[in-house]
């Protein structure tokens, strides 16, 4: 009880400038949860996957803490089981016409398709408004239009204009997530250049280019050694994949701003790396049993990399009002593979 | 008893410190306000929040060690990290010492180590009899208009990788009268047979029955019979409803994915892997079952067993000649049996004949 007491007293003293988040959770202990999840899910033929859902859900993100609080997962895994039993119906169903009728197939791809911007809205609506920090709720409310433009509109320029416009579409759609959330009725905002992603692309273009030359160079003159070269390509690719993600990353939370509260965020190439790579190994050894360690171990790393500046207390921030949401949009989207 | 946290009145973000007194399941529970901590020394200048009965509370379930909170009223919250605390409290009210089923299965230790071997166990026998089984099972089931829709498939495959064959008439009538009473003993999978060029030596089956030859393969085959025994083969993914089978079984092995692991997005490298593993060895298993399939043909209609093993050493040598990368002496990453199994296998066979 005394513990709890002097962390309250520190949160108290610190709760202004430079506030840490970090990931309290802890391998084992998300082990154990996991694997009554996995065998439950399967004795219960899939049923008991919403309530796994909720509560590895809950694990992590009541782990997760700013400022000595927690994050908190709200969704009812009844609200999750019925929207997934209806998803997968409507998938099931969908596979059958298609067969049945390749043109009723087709014009139901359309309208689905027309459909996925609602779906990924009500989705993103519906995780917001199940997390939660200090009791107040986050928020997510973007139109059809705003969503429709970042799904389709912008990737479809990019391509068009043979990728030099991609990180505009990259951007448009992080400007689409952040400016479209809040933090009870606080707004949250995004502000970053087409530059700042301009640059992420050429630098990637850079390390494949100085990847390829002495690789395709080694694979001309000594062909020998053409399994060496393929191991080096794989190196290569890992290593602009890892740029990519910690780059963006960072960028990401650099540009988010909540009021005048900013975030930053340091991933490394060496640390993500050092992560992957020891995660990938125990995975494989252990036929997949290090998974949830696995999962503990990047959330470890990433909210260790996550700072907030913040320009005030924490303590002012309102709850917006109360409104219900299905859990409909987001089990769509992962039945459908689209979210 | 009392109970040290923090409180939220769900309308702002402000935390009050704050202690929960619980006297006897008789009295309700009070919550009184100890922001600087002076309720042991100077409990008058406290102030009492409100009073609740036991009932209004809504305890969350034990979860590793993660914070408690306790809500009630209108989206009020009261959180602690004392675990123990809130058993004693539950404890006192509710007279047992109601900890979660669900939380007395994850901290056992024995009985994790147990489900850890049975979740093991189930997902090895499911991959390996269940998954395949009912996904045969499901095959020989389902309608033919389900199964018979390869002729998009057909189109698309020459749209791509295909060109008209070109082959000259003559050898084509040849092969097509060679093959005929064969086909037509094999009626019932509705067989057609197609020549096409643009890709090395290879022959397919559609899930429609379009057996496709290419020009390279007729090339490399010296003799009818050598020819006949892939035919055969080929008979065999039709008869086993390979394709479909092995469509079914990739969907149902990224079902029990998604299942076991929770969420797809965030491991992909490494679930994918495993996945792609399984999936090649499911398909290893039905090359197996359309080689037995051909070898029974050829036994059946008196033809030699060992074109079989001649063409596969063609075809071997000629992937040999073509591709200049070492081959792997594990079939490991491998749609099909390594050449030499196959051939090994042609002798077992033989082997078994005889014993009989």
């Amino acid at each position: 009880m005394d513990t709890v007491s002097t962390e309250i007293e520190q949160a108290a003293v610190s709760s202004k400038g430079l506030l840490n988040f970090e990931f309290r959770g802890d391998g084992t202990e998300y082990f154990k949860i996991w694997i009554v999840n996995v065998l439950l899910t399967i004795v219960t033929f899939g049923i008991y996957s919403a309530w796994a859902k909720v509560r590895s859900n809950q694990y992590f993100y009541s782990n997760l803490y700013l400022n000595n609080s927690n994050f908190s997962y709200l969704a009812d895994p009844k609200a999750i089981l019925k929207s997934r039993i209806i998803a997968i119906l409507a998938f099931i169903a969908f596979n059958v016409i298609s067969n049945l009728n390749p043109i009723a197939g087709g014009v139901l791809l359309v309208l689905l398709l027309i459909a996925m911007p609602y779906f990924i809205n009500k989705s993103l609506e519906f995780n917001h408004r199940m997390s939660a920090y200090a009791n107040i709720q986050f928020r997510f409310k973007a139109s059809y239009g705003q969503a429709a433009m970042v799904l389709f509109i912008w990737p479809l320029i990019g391509v068009l204009t043979l990728g030099i416009l991609f990180p505009l579409a990259i951007l448009k759609s992080n400007e689409y997530l952040v400016n479209n959330s809040a933090y009870g009725t606080s707004k949250f905002s995004f502000k970053a250049t087409y530059k700042d992603y301009g640059m992420i692309f050429l630098t990637m273009i850079g390390i494949a280019i100085a990847c390829a030359l002495p690789i395709a160079a080694i694979s001309y003159f000594i062909p020998e050694m053409s399994i060496l070269s393929l191991l080096l390509m794989g190196c290569a690719y890992f290593a602009v994949i890892v740029y990519f993600v910690v780059s963006t990353s960072n960028l990401f939370y650099k540009s988010t701003s909540l009021l005048d509260h900013h975030f930053d965020a340091n991933l490394t190439m060496s640390g993500l790396t050092k992560v992957i790579l020891h995660n990938l190994f125990f995975t494989l050894i252990t036929f997949g049993l290090y998974l949830p360690a696995a999962k503990v171990r990047v959330a470890k790393y990433m909210s260790s990399c996550l700072v907030m500046h913040a320009a005030s207390d924490l303590e002012g921030f309102s709850a917006a009002e109360q409104e219900n949401v299905s859990a409909l949009g987001e089990e769509f989207g992962e039945v459908f593979d689209f979210a | 008893m009392f109970i040290t946290g923090i409180y939220l009145d769900g309308k702002t973000s402000k935390r009050h410190k704050v202690r929960l007194l619980a006297v006897n399941e008789n009295e309700p529970i009070t919550f009184i306000i100890d922001e600087e901590e002076q309720l042991n020394t100077d409990p008058i200048s406290c102030e009492t929040l409100f009073s609740l009965a036991f009932s209004q509370l809504k305890i969350t379930p034990q979860l590793g060690n993660t914070p408690r909170e306790i809500s009630f009223g209108d989206n009020e919250l009261f959180i602690t990290e004392d675990n123990n605390g809130i058993s004693q409290l539950i404890a006192i009210f509710s007279g047992s010492k109601s900890t979660s089923i669900l939380h007395k299965l994850e901290t056992n230790l024995s009985l994790v180590m147990i489900f850890t071997l049975a979740t093991l166990a189930i997902v090895w026998a499911s991959f390996v009899y269940g998954i395949p089984k009912l996904s045969e099972t499901l095959a020989y089931q389902l309608p033919e208009f389900v199964t018979e829709n390869s002729t998009s498939s057909l189109d698309l495959l020459d749209a791509t990788l295909f060109d008209p064959s070109a082959l000259d008439e003559s050898r084509r009538q040849h092969i097509d009268l060679l093959f005929l009473p064969y086909i037509q003993a094999h009626a019932r999978l509705k067989p057609k047979l197609l020549f096409r060029s643009g890709m090395g030596a290879n022959a397919f089956a559609l899930p429609g029955g379009e057996i496709v030859f290419t020009d390279k393969l007729v090339e490399l085959a010296e003799s009818d019979d050598e020819l006949l025994a892939i035919l055969f083969h080929e008979l065999g993914h039709l008869e086993h409803k390979h394709m479909l089978r092995r469509m079914l079984q990739g969907s149902m092995v990224t079902l029990a994915v998604i299942f076991i692991t929770g969420d797809v997005d965030t491991f992909d490298l490494i679930t994918g892997l495993p996945t792609l593993l399984v999936d090649l060895s499911y398909s290893r298993q039905f090359e197996k079952e359309a080689d037995r399939y051909a070898l029974d043909q050829l036994d059946h209609f008196d033809l030699p067993l060992d074109s079989f093993a001649q063409i596969m050493q063609r075809l071997d040598r000629d992937k040999e000649k073509s591709n200049t990368s070492q081959r792997s002496k594990s079939d490991f990453f491998s749609t099909h049996p390594l050449t030499e199994q196959r051939i090994l296998f042609v002798e077992q066979y033989k082997n078994e004949l005889q014993a009989h």
